[in-house]
């Protein structure tokens, strides 16, 4: 009897046992993690997840570098220390894997508007109409610009607008490549989506994106595809142009034009162009931000506003920055842009081409026999009755750098020395000898490494201006009466001389030739009025991060196939060859052997960063190849949407034109 | 009993006498002198059988005539005879002063009984895979935890260390690979005393034995949770009658093994400016510079910075003008440190039905780091107790507590060896002119003053058991067992200065905050079984068991972190600001989550031997877990395996005294993986940040969130299949031991990085169950144990196992080599062959007119002198990777393999007389690896992730570099910076990570009970220990073999492991 129960106890242990781990016990969900069903329900959550994307998508200050003031470093306006295999043909390879053939951030935003558009639609989502329509418009404007990056560098362009299956037919499907007008065109539509929703005044710093900022990159993209199928017409980079790739794809092949044709494109862009461009222009022509032409050089000195509007912690005090990125030291948001202005801009220095550029302040290029120039033997002449926008930005030896002081900011530089050009490091280095304190500050508690916190401008109201005038002057080939206004405002603003045709009359374009990448298309040289239109954009946009993309769609490189062009700085060997001696008098400048820390003289009266040493690949100037307007696709994206996985010619994707299909190899 | 006479001991004197006396009263009641002779059964004497009475450490071992003689034995007592190959016999003494015993030859070991799975099994009757280590093999290392004094102690136990610190876990593994680990783990199930417990937190002296259960017919009966194996920890128990109680210690002192050595100032600035001039830039130190660093070296100049030209109240920028002359490995290790254990147990009964074990074990360990202290504390307590209630009901209650205590500077992170030489450059100055810690950035100053980090973690388990027996062989086991750890985490980052040059403070990381983490695990498992055991005609023996296991594991973890210490020295969550050192407001961050997952398990066992000659056993268990959906979350797992004693057969009769034993085991398993990475593998998250954005709005940064990362509804089981064969024999009385396992393991439908689609979709693609594997090899011990007639007992364990793992299903449909490739083995390294280096310009130049059709312009350009010259595999003219891939992969090959294989332990020892001694190897005999990172390069690419260490100086020149002479035989090619073409992967560079190491040496002495029962001791050992003393391998001298893998993101610089010596004394009462 006693193990009887004993018995039955034990099988009651069991019983329960059994009980216990029915799959209630085994249901876990979980529990401190938010699923997609519990999110983008509501107008906070939409901020949240665009707030993630701005970094992602804009461009602002990175660590470690001159920030978006060093992104033209290698161009014809700004030199690294070393220099970029996209002007050494052939050095520059086709990848096997990788490169900006890239969808992430697409996907991301197409994802936010599959789940938040049909809630939006039957009113689903809580909080104010206005707000939500905002961010939603907000990532519309995201996945416009992340759109613009890739066309910019592929030209035809997977259109992708809603999140595909993870399965590999229909992926497939999807890599087929729209011709670049067609993607130029969704990038309109979204911004037009974008320009509907976004609210004026969602907030009054104007750290987020707003209507104008749609508008103002509107009118950016639609000049861009405009110029660029106006100077590579009937070329394989335009669709249906002579050899243009997309025709191998039977979806492509039958391409036509929604205007008929390719000019009618180019109206309908640089229409579109002007017309964005001119609502932003008249909103903020009157509030651009003053210029008093002066450097501030003491703290009881006058502040120059235009100057500190590159360089102040809080920018949204100047109505001209439509967009920016705020910075804080405390919160560890920080960058290196104010250190790199204490020395020579993190190792990018200013070309001569990009110095010599800039007009008299009298409106006359420097050549004029009555320019007033005084020469570039040192740098204080250089900047002697300039255009004020290079005076201004032009650092000169013997400059404070520094007019208020702080015990934080151990890499600040008070007074600007002479520039260290044989410094190695990317840090100290001047590579031309010629630096900007665009982006700097006189504050020296900015000036910890690593740790400035000045404001990171993402777009600015004067380029819409600049953007009509070229618009309108490519379409009609005119300079018609906003055109006229708005050119006279920037130049007045900037304080330059306000008569235009005056500085058009005085160009000579041989000489602009010879420093100016903007003065060819095509390998032609252009006529004064439109290069004047390039060189106010030139000398406006200075350092702005905008100067490749002009280049390319002005298809400014194609002289350097034949005609290597010699990135230069200073004229070191005239009088300022004696700033470099050593207590001896012996010079501190070597050339002509391995361990040269200078070019040669009989290279050039100007120093050539490039070639110091016979070894350099670019020791002969910098050279072009038309394939290199566009990069080449990674092997890899043809091989997995190959129907073999191993045929690159089953694939939808075509290579871009001059590239080949080969990993490691140039372009021809 | 009386004291006789003190013994002076140095230390501990009086608690040891306070005990002596407590246990002398309740023990001692009668002594006598038993003397006697041992024999065999032919009548020959027996020399050096251990005679010992049970229950203590008493004991002597037979003279030369087989005569002992053993005194202050209790009348009560029983002696325990014991010898290699002979039958133990327990004899009680019964008040005899005289016992003569005559023993017998064991033909097999059947006493010999081995923990397994819900239960024990003699070893003779095992069918599956176990191999066993026991608390002896662990004993008197100086180890910080157990796991590091398992390494090569079991075959097919794979234990590596990739990091010396103090903290630092070393992984365990089961024979080889057993996943990819990219979404699932394969580790072991560790089980101490039957419940899921921390290996690394256990005091080593309370335990008993290990078993390692290899194959699936040993470990499925724990089913989903060990699909790799299981290693189960056997603590230490008392045993009825006589208490027992031992102190002992140990005083250690280490010190770094095989450190990095940096160049001098002056060398090192001659290697980087070669490199600068090699790249066609301009030289990184210029003649001014070279010459004050020269200066400083030889004594001529005592500044080891200048004032800064352009900002002279501040010190210059380190990396331009530092002429100081600093290896940075000595200035942050110590060249010694100190360590030091303490452990007490008691155990015994406390009458004839209850028995208890106690222990108390105290650690301190000191690291290495010299600037700020780092060192790991551990307490552990533990109690058991057991008791026969009824003749039909046992209890036991266990309870275990651990407490550890780690800390570090908050600067000793994964940065600081991912930073440490290419921010340490020689030239750089520690201290500047006027003696402050100078950071340029460099490491010393954040170690030194950038605060501390402090971990507290506490185990707690308690166990309780119910045994049944209501009727005789049918048996029930009810178990209860709970574990709680929390871990407490503080770290302060504390502002730092550098000084200027008038000695001023000024700052320099402005930042401050304190960080507080909390974590708690709850874990909670039951386990219901019953066996029933029976014989049919004593031939059939039949064994049935069938249970229930559950389990649950709660984790909660929360953290909070302010910035703005008020007081460096109270670094507080409380006493913070909130402020940054503006005085700007910052947000604290504060983090926390809730995780739960559990399983719940059937199984069933049966086991049948037919007169221990023919056995079987199948296991069957049918397991659930949270981890996957409803539809996929039940499986079934079964595992079968049978064994053929073939010394049992009667043929065998003329064999059996040279051949005692032999075994033949197989067996076959499939079991399931549930232990995906992810507790919720199923669901979809959003990535949700609260003010973490970088992009501000209103001065503060804004909540975000993400795309969710897409997931397969799919998901479930990893399948692993198990074929094991097996061999076991003894030889020559036992005298020699030893078995051989063969095995495969197949891990099917794992979860691993989906196929690779289409760049056009955007997101990764979703882990999915779509790769298999397959690991096979062999597990191999042979144990050679006897004592010879002079006494001198000794013993050689030799230990050999290897695995290596194939691909066997993934969808790589470009064949990428980039990714895994179907039908591949593991670890395989492609790289391209070497010729050599150039030693002149038109070497290299006849080199690329072999090469018409490109050259070796796919790696790089400008090839002259000192370059490597790659050879062209394929003869197509020119050096490159073809598309990458297996169809075409141009001129590389396979150069290696960077699977450990044969990995092996040998095992040495000796005693005599009292003395002892064991010699432990460990190491593996062959691996391969391929160490890309800048600490084997030297000059790279990047200046900035460049370093110099001593080995690099060994670098191409063909003309003298001011004091380095021309180096033409050099090993590494001429240093550029802007290229990484002479660093390829290639043959001449692959490392060779094989290595054999002295892991132990020891010597004791037992103190001769003559002496020792003077003092009413029973036991008296002295011992010096040592570990990893000597190290043989060919790796370059920069990387530890054992450590090459480890360091921040794999580059081989880690914490190093420590030489120690140390000594003790263990006392047993």
């Amino acid at each position: 009897m006693k193990y009887f129960n004993i018995i039955r106890h034990i099988l009651s242990i069991f019983l329960i046992c059994g009980f216990v781990s029915c799959d209630d016990f085994l249901d876990k969900a979980p529990q401190s993690q938010i699923t997609p069903e519990n999110y983008l329900n509501e107008e906070s959550q939409l901020a949240a997840y665009a707030n993630g994307l701005y970094t992602d998508i804009l461009p602002s200050h990175a660590n470690w570098s001159y920030g978006t003031f060093g992104i033209d470093q290698h161009t014809d306006n700004q030199a690294y220390i070393t220099y970029d295999n996209r002007y050494v043909p052939g050095q520059w390879k086709v990848g096997q894997t990788g490169g900006d053939w890239y969808f992430n951030y697409i996907y991301s935003c197409n994802y936010f508007l599959s789940k938040v558009l049909p809630r939006y639609n039957s009113g689903e989502i809580s909080g104010s109409e206005e707000n939500i329509k905002h961010y939603i418009g907000e990532i519309y404007f995201l996945r416009a610009y992340e759109y613009f990056k890739r066309y910019q560098e592929f030209g035809d362009f997977p259109i992708i607008t809603e999140p595909l299956p993870d399965q590999l037919e229909p992926l497939i499907e999807a890599s087929k490549r729209s011709p670049r007008n067609e993607v130029a065109r969704f990038i309109l539509s979204d911004l037009d989506k974008a320009i509907e929703f976004l609210s004026t005044n969602i907030d009054s710093r104007r750290t987020r994106i707003t209507r104008d900022v749609a508008l103002l990159l509107k009118s950016r993209v639609a000049l861009f595809e405009g110029t660029w199928l106006k100077y590579f017409k009937e070329t394989a980079f335009v669709p249906d142009g002579e050899g243009w790739p997309g025709k191998e794809k039977d979806y492509n092949a039958d391409y036509t034009y929604p205007t008929g044709n390719i000019d009618g494109e180019i109206d309908y862009f640089l229409q579109q162009s002007m017309d964005a461009a001119k609502q932003v222009a008249d909103k903020y022509i009157d509030k651009l931000t003053v210029n008093t032409g002066k450097v501030q050089q003491s703290a009881s000195d006058p502040v120059n506003p235009y100057m500190d509007m590159f360089g102040s912690v809080d920018l949204s005090g100047y109505d001209e920055v439509l967009l920016w990125r705020e910075y804080s030291k405390g919160l560890g948001i920080t960058h290196c842009v104010v250190v790199a202005t204490q020395f020579g801009d993190y190792g990018v220095g200013v070309t001569r081409g990009l110095v010599e550029s800039f007009l008299m302040k009298n409106g006359l290029p420097i050549y004029d026999p009555n320019s007033g120039y005084e020469g570039d033997d040192n740098i204080a002449n250089v900047r002697k009755n300039r255009d004020p926008r290079l005076s201004l930005f032009l650092k000169e030896p013997g400059q404070k750098n520094i007019l208020y002081e702080s015990t934080e900011g151990d890499h600040a530089v008070p007074i600007e020395p002479i520039p260290n050009i044989t410094a190695a490091s990317a840090e100290k280095a001047y590579s031309t000898g010629y630096a900007l304190r665009k982006g700097g500050s006189f504050y020296q508690n900015q000036c910890g490494n690593g740790q400035s916190y000045t404001g990171s401008i993402t777009f600015r109201a004067v380029e819409a201006l600049l953007n009509y005038i070229e618009a309108s002057y490519e379409k009609n080939g005119t300079i018609d009466a906003k055109a006229d206004e708005y050119w006279r405002a920037i130049r007045s603003r900037a304080g330059v001389d306000t008569d235009y045709g005056r500085t058009i009359a005085a160009t000579n374009m041989s000489k602009e030739a010879l420093n100016d990448w903007g003065a060819f298309s095509r390998g032609v040289v252009i006529n004064p009025t439109l290069y004047n239109i390039r060189r106010e954009r030139r000398s406006e946009l200075m350092a702005e991060a905008l100067r490749y993309m002009d280049l390319r769609r002005w298809r400014a490189m194609d002289q350097m196939i034949d005609n290597p062009y010699h990135i230069e700085g200073i004229k070191i060997w005239g009088e300022m060859q004696n700033w470099y001696k050593n207590e001896d008098g012996t010079s501190k400048l070597v050339y002509g052997t391995n361990d040269a820390n200078v070019s040669s003289p009989e290279r050039s009266m100007y120093l050539r960063p490039y070639e110091k040493v016979p070894t350099s690949l670019v020791y002969d100037g910098y050279r072009w190849a038309m394939a290199h307007y566009l990069q080449p696709i990674a092997i890899q994206h043809f091989l997995i949407t190959a129907t073999d996985g191993k045929t690159i010619s089953t694939s939808p994707i075509y290579q871009n034109p001059g590239w080949p299909t080969v990993a490691g190899q140039g372009a021809q | 009993m009386k004291m006789k006479k003190k013994i002076s001991f140095s230390f501990g004197k009086g608690i040891l006498l306070a005990f002596m006396w407590i246990i002398s009263l309740a023990m001692f009641a009668q002594q006598i002198t038993v003397k006697g002779t041992v024999k065999d059964t032919k009548g020959e004497p027996l020399i050096g059988v251990t005679v010992r009475v049970e229950g203590t450490s008493m004991g002597t071992i037979t003279d030369m005539d087989g005569v002992f003689t053993l005194s202050n034995v209790p009348t009560d007592a029983t002696l325990e005879f014991s010898y290699v190959g002979m039958k133990t016999q327990r004899i009680p003494v019964n008040g005899r002063t005289s016992i003569d015993v005559v023993m017998e030859e064991e033909a097999e070991m059947l006493e010999e009984v081995v923990v397994v799975g819900f239960g024990t099994q003699k070893k003779v009757n095992l069918t599956g895979a176990v191999s066993t280590a026991s608390s002896r093999e662990i004993e008197s290392r100086p180890v910080v935890n157990v796991t590091q004094a398992l390494q090569g102690l079991v075959p097919g136990l794979n234990i590596s260390s990739s990091n010396g610190s103090l903290e630092a876990k070393p992984s365990v593994n089961i024979r080889g690979v057993t996943t990819i680990g990219e979404g699932s783990t394969g580790d072991p199930l560790i089980l101490i005393d039957g419940m899921e417990g921390d290996l690394n937190s256990i005091n080593p002296q309370d335990i008993e034995s290990i078993s390692v259960l290899k194959d699936a017919a040993a470990s499925s009966i724990y089913g989903s949770r060990a699909p790799f194996g299981v290693i189960l920890v056997t603590t230490k128990k008392g045993d009825p009658g006589k208490i027992t109680v031992n102190y002992n210690n140990n005083f250690r002192w280490g010190s770094p093994v095989l450190k990095p050595d940096m160049m001098d100032s002056y060398t090192f600035a001659t290697y980087f400016n070669d490199a600068s001039i090699n790249a066609g830039w301009s030289p990184h130190f210029s003649s001014e510079h070279l010459q004050r660093i020269k200066d400083y070296q030889e004594g001529k100049i005592t500044y080891s910075i200048i004032p800064d030209p352009n900002n002279p109240q501040y010190w210059a920028d380190g990396y331009a003008y530092g002429n100081d002359n600093v290896d940075w490995y000595d200035a942050i290790y110590k060249s010694s440190t100190y360590g030091q254990e303490h452990n007490f147990s008691a155990s015994g009964g406390i009458s004839e039905k209850t028995t208890f074990y106690t222990s108390f074990n105290y650690l301190d360990q000191n690291g290495l780091m010299k600037l700020s202290k780092d060192f790991y504390d551990r307490y552990t307590v533990s109690g058991k107790i057991n008791s026969e209630l009824t003749n039909w009901l046992r209890f036991g209650y266990n309870f275990r507590f651990s407490r550890e205590n780690y800390q570090r500077p908050a600067a000793m992170t994964d940065a600081l060896y991912w930073d440490l030489a290419r921010q340490g450059w020689p030239t750089l100055p520690l201290y500047d002119p006027n003696g402050y810690l100078y950071s340029s950035p460099s490491p010393a100053l954040g170690l030194a003053t950038g605060g501390k980090d402090k971990t507290m973690t506490d185990n707690t388990y308690h166990q309780g058991f119910l045994i049944f027996e209501p009727i005789k062989n049918w048996i029930t086991h009810v178990d209860l067992n709970y574990r709680i750890t929390t871990a407490e985490r503080h770290w302060d980052s504390q502002r730092t200065y550098n000084h200027d040059v008038n000695g001023n403070p000024y700052v320099y990381k402005s930042s401050s905050n304190v960080h507080e983490d909390y974590f708690n695990d709850n874990y909670f498992n039951i386990n219901a079984y019953t066996e029933y055991s029976f014989s049919l005609n004593e031939t059939h023996n039949l064994k049935l068991m069938a249970g229930f296991q559950a389990e649950n594991l709660d984790r909660t973890v929360f953290g909070v972190q302010r910035d703005g210490i008020i007081v460096p020295e109270l670094p507080e969550i409380d006493l913070t600001t909130g402020l940054d050192y503006n005085g700007n407001p910052i947000t604290p961050s504060v983090n926390g989550s809730r995780d739960s997952w559990s399983t719940a398990g059937y199984f069933g066992r049966f086991n049948y031997d037919y007169e221990n000659k023919y056995l079987a056993e199948i296991n069957l268990r049918y397991d659930g877990t949270s981890r996957f959906r409803e539809d996929q979350r039940w499986n079934l797992f079964p595992s079968f395996s049978l064994g053929w004693n073939m010394a049992q057969e009667n043929f065998w009769e003329t064999l059996l005294p040279t051949i005692n034993l032999l075994k033949f085991r197989v067996s076959y398993g499939e079991l399931g993986n549930q232990n995906t990475s992810n507790w919720y593998p199923t669901y979809q998250i959003m990535p949700v940040h609260s003010n973490e954005g970088s992009w501000l709005q209103n001065g503060t940064r804004p909540n975000t969130a993400y795309v969710p990362a897409l997931v397969s509804s799919t998901m479930g089981w990893e399948k692993v299949e198990n074929w094991n064969g097996g061999i076991d024999f003894g030889l020559l009385r036992n005298r020699l031991t030893g078995s051989f396992d063969y095995y495969i393991r197949r891990t099917k439908d794992m979860i691993g990085p989906a196929q690779e689609l289409p760049a056009v979709l955007g997101i990764d693609v979703p882990k999915t169950n779509n790769t298999d594997l397959k690991t096979y090899g062999f597990d191999f011990e042979l144990v050679w144990r006897d004592r010879l007639k002079n006494g001198l007992g000794y013993s050689a364990k030799l230990l050999l196992s290897d695995s290596q793992t194939e691909i066997t299903k993934y969808p790589n449909p470009t064949n990428t080599l980039s990714k895994y490739l179907e039908g591949r083995k593991l670890g395989e390294i492609w790289g391209y062959e070497t010729i050599g280096i150039a030693k002149t310009d038109s070497e290299m130049q006849e080199h690329l007119v072999s090469l018409p059709n490109g050259g070796q312009n796919a790696l790089g350009s400008d090839w002259r002198a000192g370059d490597i010259m790659y050879r062209d595999l394929n003869d197509d003219g020119k050096i490159d990777d073809g598309a990458n891939t297996l169809d075409d992969h141009g001129d590389l090959k396979v150069i290696g393999n960077n699977t450990p294989r044969y990995l092996f332990g040998i095992d040495l020892s000796a005693d005599w007389k009292g003395f002892d001694f064991r010699a432990f190897f460990q190491g593996v005999l062959k691996r391969d690896y391929w160490q890309g990172s800048y600490y084997f390069w030297g000059v790279t690419e990047n200046k900035w992730w460049s370093c110099g260490l001593v080995p690099h100086v060994d670098y191409f020149r063909d003309e003298v570099s001011n004091h380095l002479d021309v180096n033409l035989d050099s090993y590494y090619p001429r240093p550029i910076f802007g290229t990484g073409k002479n660093q390829q992967v290639q043959t001449r560079y692959l490392q060779n990570a094989s290595y054999i190491r002295l892991k132990n040496l020891q010597l004791g002495y037992t103190l001769p009970s003559a002496l020792t029962t003077k003092a009413n001791l029973s036991k008296v050992r002295i011992f010096v220990s040592g570990e990893n003393l000597w190290t043989g391998t060919k790796t370059s001298e920069m990387f530890d073999p054992e450590t090459i893998s480890g360091g921040a993101e794999g580059n081989g610089n880690a914490y190093p492991l420590s030489k120690i010596f140390s000594f003790g004394l263990s006392i047993t009462l």
